[in-house]
């Protein structure tokens, strides 16, 4: 019993230490989408054989780590540390201009431990209350991808565009997953997912490499970025989020915390203005409230990113949420060791190898290790670590490995025809998202219709 | 730096030839070296699938490699400036705040731990002031 208990234990600690680290550093330079960095690098480790404990437990700490660390760039730079973190950025940047980022931060990342510690429990929660209903959810699930898709779309910047351009998307993936299968006997999946998280990459590319599109992105002059000076109030070695925080804040945080787990279909980020408005947007005094929307709203962002990836995954085990549509796709489905069946619905994942009381004790425990190792960091190294990422490390670099990271992970699923389906729809998704503004998680709904929803509309009609 | 070649590329300026260097090292290293392992691999072990995972770990640890090397050869194009604390500007931005935000308010109603802070952060004479002078505005509207 022991034995049996322990080796999945010592794999969950051991891989929420590498995601930690990891993706601690990966949140400090700013601008690095959690779909483009999370979902590959969760599909590597899946790919080299971790036991599920360690992957889901690798999973968890790697969200809770860049979230405290994207709020570095987000508070001290003003630029945004990632798609969730976009929300926060006014109000950031009000704190900046009032000469205190650092306080920004503070409440920012106090709040977002505050609410993952609460986030765990309750999503685990609801999914056990979720469980009983799950053989139904599961058999309208077709359906049900295509209302989310839908609602998503509709939730997005791009509204009705983005809905009604699901159409030509949908069809574009089912072409080319006919064209997979036409010429390597099998679909693909993860060169789609890649080829979506890195669309506006790939867009940009696209452009640089035209005349018309070049002049579009010609600058005269480097992007300039200033960051605030470094000022330390609190005192102690330790810093404590249950003090940084005040009563209100912490009351507000914690609220958002339950009431963003519960709602898991919702786009991240459209819960966190929300939250956002629900909790700071009363507060009368303008300090009070910039402070508390940053804990609130950062907050949420850890907390709806938490339950998304929870609910569907104990109670359901398909990825019904923008969340597990996006970054957390391959903990669903990461061929051959996680599969989802297109046809039938059947799954082998995560769902079926962890039960509740697993995901609870590995989530929480992964979650706390990333809080422990970068709660303390953020606080005291932020200014250090963004000044020396932003001197030191070229975007050019960055950009060539990724370009070489979709390239042998393509050609590691379906040699030069996967490569080629990645850059297709890399650079459809990519003029949707710019041009339409239907974002990367409308894109996974839409894959998702193309392989389960468009079969049973098809059956329907045979 | 060539300022004629600057681009801004996924949130961040780039210079074209840099980033084409930057993506030949990365896409030049890793995709042979991947499929070198491909081949290596599928001789050691039979054409096990586990092969093809220690192929990908090696084809991506390539790209770290192309990464280090590509930040060492080309720098960044930012200009990066670190502030120092803000003085005397803050009224200014009091003002564009409450322009968009609404009133900053009157410090001395906050309840006692946010006082504390306000006070701490050498803020609570700067809202004061802007507090006073808001007050001021209203009277002589009346």
């Amino acid at each position: 019993m022991i034995d049996t208990l322990l080796e999945p234990t010592l794999w969950a600690l051991g891989m929420a230490l590498v995601g930690t680290i990891v993706f601690a550093l990966i949140g400090l330079v700013s601008g690095t989408d959690e779909t483009a960095t999370i979902a590959p690098l969760t599909l590597l480790v899946i790919l080299l054989g971790v036991p599920p404990a360690g992957v889901f437990a690798f999973f968890m700490a790697s969200i809770a780590a860049k979230h405290i660390t994207h709020a570095i760039p987000t508070t001290l730079l003003g630029i945004p540390g990632d798609t969730m973190a976009a929300p926060l950025l006014r109000d950031a940047q009000m704190l900046r201009e009032l000469g205190v980022p650092h306080i920004a931060l503070r409440k920012a990342i106090s709040g977002g431990v505050i609410a993952a510690v609460i986030a765990v429990p309750m999503a685990v929660f609801f999914a056990w209350v979720l469980t009983p209903f799950s053989e139904a959810i599961s058999a309208v699930a077709p359906w049900l991808f295509l209302a989310a898709a839908l609602l998503i779309a509709v939730l997005s910047k791009g509204r009705w565009a983005a809905l009604i351009a699901l159409i030509p998307f949908v069809l574009v993936v089912v072409g080319l997953q006919n064209f997979a299968v036409g010429a390597l006997g099998k679909g693909l999946s993860i060169s789609f997912f890649l080829g979506i998280a890195i669309g506006p990459l790939i867009l940009d590319l696209f452009l640089a490499s035209s005349p018309a599109g070049r002049a579009g992105l010609k600058r005269d002059a480097p992007r300039s970025f200033e960051l605030a000076a470094d000022v330390r109030t609190w005192k102690g070695r330790m810093p404590n989020p249950m003090r940084v925080l005040d009563r209100t804040q912490l009351g507000g945080t914690a609220g958002a915390a339950v009431i963003s787990s519960a709602t898991f279909v919702f786009s991240p980020v459209a819960m966190t203005v929300l939250m956002g408005e629900l909790f700071g947007g009363r507060i009368k005094n303008g300090y009070r409230r910039l402070t508390t929307m940053m804990a609130v709203k950062n907050g949420t962002t850890e907390s709806t990113y938490i339950a998304e990836t929870l609910i569907p995954l104990i109670a359901i085990g398909l990825p019904l949420s923008p969340m597990a549509a996006g970054p957390a796709n391959p903990l669903f489905n990461a061929p051959p060791v996680f599969t989802i069946n297109a046809e039938t619905g059947e799954t082998n994942n995560l769902h079926d190898m962890l039960g509740p009381w697993e995901f609870l004790v590995f989530g929480l425990a992964a979650v706390l290790i990333a809080l422990i190792i970068t709660y303390p960091f953020a606080m005291t190294q932020a200014h250090k670590a963004a000044a020396w990422i932003m001197k030191k490390v070229s975007h050019e670099a960055i950009i060539g490995a990724f370009a070489g990271l979709i390239a042998v992970i393509c050609l590691y699923e379906g040699g030069v025809v996967a490569l080629l389906v990645a850059i297709s729809i890399g650079l459809v998704g990519g003029l949707l998202n710019r041009m339409f503004h239907m974002h990367t998680g409308v894109q996974f709904m839409g894959y998702y219709v193309a392989v389960l929803t468009v079969p049973a509309v098809t059956a329907l009609f045979a | 730096m060539q300022q004629q070649r600057l681009l801004e590329v996924w949130g961040d300026t780039v210079d074209s030839r840099h980033l084409l260097g930057a993506i030949g090292l990365g896409v030049g290293i890793a995709v042979p070296v991947y499929l070198f392992a491909e081949w290596g691999f599928a001789q050691l072990t039979d054409g096990d699938a586990v092969g093809r995972s220690y192929a990908l770990v090696t084809g991506l640890a390539a790209c770290i490699v192309a990464a280090v090397i590509a930040a060492n050869l080309f720098k960044p194009k930012r200009v990066v400036t670190i502030g120092a604390a803000a003085a005397g500007g803050r009224e200014d931005a009091m003002d564009a705040i409450e322009a968009e935000l609404g009133p900053l308010g009157n410090p001395d109603e906050l309840p006692a731990a946010a006082l504390a802070e306000v006070k701490e952060l050498g803020l609570y004479d700067d809202l004061l002031a802007q507090h006073r002078k808001n007050q001021a505005r209203q009277e002589a509207a009346r």
